[in-house]
């Protein structure tokens, strides 16, 4: 019968899919199992989160070991492939260290408080960010992001008894929920306009037919405006700097490194994917109707310019390293500028960098939070040398985040405006770029001016800090440091992971 | 006779949700929100979607809805209180008003002028069959992750209703 073949077809395409999917599956376990262990083991607060970082590991040894794949799974739902392993690889890096973070984290090991949702949402997280990275259907997409989303927002309200925790989560849902909503009824007009959910078909159909600008300009942006939201680009950036505020350290941190790079990756996948010409081969992407390029480069410039400009008026540090993110994805808006793959091979270089440069400064805040209890800059005053080991760390990351050599900051920036300088139309787009960098300077040195060069004679007291968290902070320090000299196997590994799969 | 019930059904879904939006007790939103609701089962079921519009009425009406009325019902300080919608500045109001403005109009153009894809159209006995079947088949990974989704919001539920 003929609805028998196509379910035997389907079960043996669902054998070959889990198959290729395994690192999902991990997580998936993961996340069940460490909800299981909470509950088992009530005495051990931390029990999620080991069962958490195993599974991480687990999860990173099965995409390490993985045959370089390069198919779609589930019906061309989602797409195997190198552009996603890398991004996988990042999310999982920045999910592990921020699990680690955590447990050195005083805010969240309050007296009464149970932890295992915290760790098992964490790592329902990155099971939705993997997800993310790999769609291939708008559907999918969809859904990766709800499931992204709801579980950031509980794990920014994670610390509830603090008015601005709550007042951060409540905020995130509401803005979230209308973004959401843009970004669905966009993707229910693009389904309207080319009848399909998959991508390879959407970009088939808009090859082929004759379709109204207007009417594919207006969907794309909901949809745009749905990511950008997720990876806070200006001006879908409201919520950013309250939620980042708000949050506990270690989830803004995951925020703005994880999410923002699942968020990224399903950027480049969708214009790639659904509108890049696959008739014209080689580097350059011949993009279908709409002038994505101008598109990008106007959201980039809004984006880091308002970063930078407002990032020199903050007080507080994570409301400060809020706008530098915001920046930060700027930047990233520019690699992808040029479509081409020397463009995204330049973001995928700068994620990797950002980081450690990124988790670093978190990690920094959240030690100095759990001594003083505060994130002002001005309580930042005479660090330096209460703390000085982990002063010098935060000066590396603080460099290596404003872009200058020889740190990792430097070559994450260097491969962008190498690859804009190739194309003379944007050439205008690394000047601004170059002259955002030096804004941003202003407000970085701020932290470091706080930190060495003021009420430095009353810092008479020094910060003790456990050997573990001490460790932590230098293995994010010396990959900044080391990365800006030795950088050539990023490079390498980042150009051969911009292959997505195309049909 | 199904334009007729189209106009009707619309003129519901239009007329209640501008209820929802403009009045000031919290009380009549939620309650003009089952007529929308019932409207747009209602379009449904004249496009034929039998199942979405069963599911509509049975999740939205019986759950959702059910639940924003004793949720509004128990927290009492709301009932009787007036949501206030003056106090917005006027520079918000006139951005607000002009993006609305913008955004309907590019829409009215999108739906006017824009050639749609239309499929074959089958009129279909039920589209239960139909629909389980591709759950099963094609959409096997979304209606998977969907469950996964829900599990997740549950244990976040769950975690913002406990005391502590």
């Amino acid at each position: 019968m003929f609805e028998q073949d196509i379910i035997n077809k389907f079960v043996t395409n669902v054998g070959e899919s889990i198959q290729l999917m395994q690192p999902e599956v991990a997580l998936l376990i993961t996340f069940v199992l460490a909800l299981v262990f909470d509950l088992i083991f009530k005495k051990t607060r931390s029990i999620a989160g080991y069962v958490a970082i195993l599974g991480f590991i687990v999860t990173g040894f099965l995409l390490c070991t993985a045959d370089s794949a390069n198919a779609g799974g589930f019906a061309q739902m989602v797409a195997i492939d190198p552009f996603s392993n890398f991004f996988k690889l990042i999310i999982l890096l920045a999910s592990l260290i921020v699990v680690v973070m955590s447990l050195f984290s005083k805010e969240l090991y309050t007296e009464s408080r149970t932890l295992g949702e915290y760790y098992s949402l964490i790592a329902g997280m990155t099971l939705a960010m993997f997800l993310l990275s790999s769609s291939n259907n708008l559907i999918m997409m969809y859904l990766s992001i709800e499931m992204m989303s709801l579980s950031s927002y509980v794990l920014a309200g994670y610390t509830k008894e603090i008015k601005r925790a709550s007042e951060a989560s409540l905020k995130y849902v509401i803005y979230g929920a209308i973004s959401s909503g843009i970004m669905i009824y966009g993707i229910s007009l693009i389904f309207g306009l080319t009848g399909t959910l998959n991508l390879y078909e959407i970009n088939s159909f808009l090859a082929n037919a004759d379709i109204n600008l207007w009417a594919l300009l207006v969907p794309t942006l909901m949809i745009i405006a749905g990511i950008g939201y997720k990876i806070s680009i200006v001006p879908f950036h409201f919520w950013t700097p309250d939620v980042y505020e708000g949050a506990p350290v270690t989830i803004t941190a995951l925020l703005s490194v994880a999410s923002k790079a699942a968020g990224f990756a399903m950027l480049i996948r969708f214009i790639k994917v659904g509108f890049v010409d696959s008739m014209f081969g080689g580097d350059f992407w011949a993009v279908l109707h709409l002038d994505w390029q101008h598109i990008i480069a106007l959201l980039s410039v809004l984006t880091m310019t308002l970063g930078n400009l407002v990032a020199l008026w903050q007080t507080n540090v994570k409301r400060l390293l809020a706008y530098s993110s915001i920046a930060h994805a700027g930047y990233m808006l520019m690699g992808l500028t040029v479509m081409n793959d020397a463009g995204v091979a330049a973001v995928l270089i700068y994620f990797f960098v950002y980081l450690f440069m990124n988790l670093g400064a978190f990690f920094f805040v959240l030690l100095i939070a759990n001594k003083t209890g505060s994130e002002d800059i001005e309580d930042y005053q005479g660090l330096g040398y209460k703390a000085p080991a982990i002063s010098v760390c935060m000066v590396i990351f603080l460099v290596s985040l404003t872009g200058l050599p020889p740190t990792a900051g430097f070559i994450g920036k260097l491969y962008i405006f190498t690859a804009l300088l190739q194309n003379p139309d944007f050439i205008w787009l690394a000047v601004v770029g170059v002259i955002n960098s030096v804004i941003s300077l202003a407000f970085y040195v701020k932290v470091f001016r706080n930190m060495y060069l003021r009420k430095v004679d009353e810092a008479k007291e020094t910060f003790k800090f456990s050997i573990p968290s001490i460790v932590l902070m230098f293995a994010l320090a010396i990959p900044t440091l080391l990365f800006g000299i030795y950088f050539s196997p990023i490079v390498n590994w980042a150009e051969q992971s911009v292959g997505i799969f195309l049909r | 006779m199904e334009d007729l019930l189209f106009y009707l059904f619309a003129f519901v879904v239009i007329g209640s949700a501008s209820v929802v939006v403009l009045s000031k007790n919290i009380m009549y939103s939620a309650f003009s929100l089952l007529f929308t609701f019932f409207g747009v089962a209602g379009l449904y079921v004249l496009l034929f979607a039998d199942f979405v519009a069963l599911t509509q009425i049975m999740v939205y009406i019986g759950g959702i809805l059910v639940l924003i009325i004793f949720g509004v019902l128990l927290t009492t300080k709301i009932t009787g209180v007036d949501i206030k919608s003056g106090t917005t500045g006027k520079v918000q109001l006139i951005t607000a008003s002009v993006v609305v403005v913008i955004i309907a109009i590019s829409l009215i153009l999108l739906f006017t002028n824009v050639e749609w894809v239309n499929q074959e159209f089958v009129q279909p006995n039920t589209t239960i069959d139909s629909i389980g079947f591709a759950f099963m088949t094609k959409y096997l990974l979304p209606f998977e992750i969907a469950a996964v989704l829900l599990l997740i919001a549950l244990v976040g539920a769950t975690l913002i209703a406990r005391r502590k």
